[in-house]
């Protein structure tokens, strides 16, 4: 009986595709997000850049920190553009699969309701080329995957540069203060990214649950 | 399944209507498929939409080898009359889809290559299957805006699209009009909507009068033949249409 309702439950594969692209389409707006947020960080890291010029010698090490930081928004804006690239990559081949299976699904019952023998043939060349689209999506997938992970590591690295410099900006004598505030925002928004970053890693679209 | 009808037979000429399904779901419009066979090459007329397909496709199959097809006519755009190109192009990735120019670009989105569409003229073309001359007949306007019937004069069977159309009640549902007052209420309603020209509508009148037809087929509803040709010709001739409820 347990058997039965389980079997019953299992997702068909155009349900299953229909849920895929549903995820994709909601990790694409994710990450349209996070590049929004990652060209703010780019606007910060100038202006902290021009901070520290204005403080002189009192932040050094803050100056050295913040051209890193201008460096990192830029890697992860390179870093955004790809997985933004991957994205539409993995919608365009779930809709292919989800197409795919329409048409498998017509071919296959033509072919079962036809009283000669016709169109095997067809029906297996279409599941070879269904193999193939599926193949293509496993790849993007797992493309995409890594791509998440890499710009995962490359925030955690923000998250540090962040970090030193909110501590640089204590030595910032009399722009101790407005170093420490854009350090503050600089560490909430690479925060904000890494959060969203690490919800996208454990999407179901990866996971399969 | 469907059921398959011979409506003509000569030799390796014939024409076969593909019908009534049982088990299609009433949300959709019941259609006729034609194919016209000749030779070694066959020709599938308005081949439905893609949710028949499995239907028509097992029942042509039974008739003819589909990948032996050689070419769709596309009387006009609607989904009902070729949403499943994509599906037969399977079959034979060859095959050649005659559509008016009008729709030349926009069928394509159902499916095919730039190689599949045989753009039509307005004043319509002569086809060739397999020796056989077919003549595409403008009816433009009737419903849609370029829009075709296939006349085959050998045969005497004139393909009419939309024209001839009737919604038929269930248990009225024969292959061949029997009694055509009582069969015209279901198809008035049709043509006063779906027709959107009185002017194209005389034109066509005027045109296929001068046509010998054996039998009337349109896409919905029953084959009109013998007298009941010109008087359904005679009533459409005198029906307005054009006209909605609103």
């Amino acid at each position: 009986m347990t058997m039965t309702t389980a079997l019953s439950t299992r997702p068909t594969k155009a349900q299953q595709a229909g849920v895929d692209l549903l995820r994709i389409v909601r990790i694409n707006e994710e990450i349209k997000s996070v590049v929004g947020v990652a060209f703010k960080i780019n606007i910060m890291a100038l202006n902290a850049i021009f901070l520290a010029k204005r403080a002189g010698t009192a932040a050094r090490g803050f100056g050295v920190l913040s051209n890193e930081l201008r460096v990192f928004s830029q890697d992860l804006r390179d870093g955004m553009s790809a997985l933004t690239g991957l994205i539409h990559g993995c919608v365009t081949e779930v809709s292919v699969v989800l197409q795919d299976i329409r048409h498998t699904a017509l071919l296959r019952r033509a072919v079962e309701l036809s009283p000669v023998a016709c169109g095997r043939d067809v029906l297996a060349a279409r599941e070879v080329e269904n193999d193939r689209h599926a193949e293509r999506l496993a790849r993007l997938r797992k493309q995409l995957r890594g791509a998440l992970d890499d710009a995962f590591r490359m925030v955690e690295l923000g998250g540090v540069l962040a970090k030193s410099a909110k501590i640089e900006a204590a030595y910032g004598q009399s722009f101790a203060l407005p170093l420490s505030q854009v350090s503050g925002e600089f560490d909430g928004v690479v925060e904000e990214i890494r959060s969203s970053l690490e919800a996208l890693r454990r999407s179901a679209f990866f996971t399969g649950n | 399944m469907k059921k398959t009808k011979t409506i003509f037979e000569d030799g390796n000429h014939k024409w076969v209507a593909i019908v009534r399904d049982p088990d299609k779901p009433n949300y959709l419009i019941d259609t006729n498929e034609y194919l016209v066979t000749h030779g070694s090459q066959g020709m599938l007329l308005d081949p439905g939409g893609a949710e028949v397909f499995p239907a028509v496709f097992s029942a042509l199959s039974s008739e003819f080898d589909p990948s032996a097809l050689s070419a769709i006519f596309a009387s006009h755009q609607d989904p009902d009359v070729c949403s499943s190109l994509a599906l037969w192009l399977e079959f034979n990735p060859q095959m050649r889809c005659y559509v008016s120019w009008l729709w030349a670009g926009f069928i394509p989105h159902f499916g095919g290559s730039a190689e599949t569409f045989v753009a039509m003229p307005d004043e319509g073309v002569d086809i060739s299957l397999d020796g056989l001359m077919l003549k595409a007949v403008p009816a433009h306007y009737l419903h849609s805006s370029g829009n075709f019937h296939l006349y085959d004069k050998v045969a005497k069977v004139l393909f009419s699209g939309d024209v001839g159309a009737a919604l038929l009640p269930h248990g009225e549902d024969g292959l061949f009009v029997e009694n055509f007052d009582k069969h015209i209420r279901h198809a008035e309603g049709f043509h006063r909507r779906w027709m959107g020209s009185n002017e194209a509508k005389r034109r066509w009148c005027e045109r296929v009068s001068q046509m010998d037809i054996g039998m009337l087929c349109p896409q919905h509803g029953a084959i009109y033949q013998g007298a009941d040709v010109q008087r359904f010709i005679n009533w459409f001739d005198g029906l307005q249409v054009g006209i909605s409820g609103g």
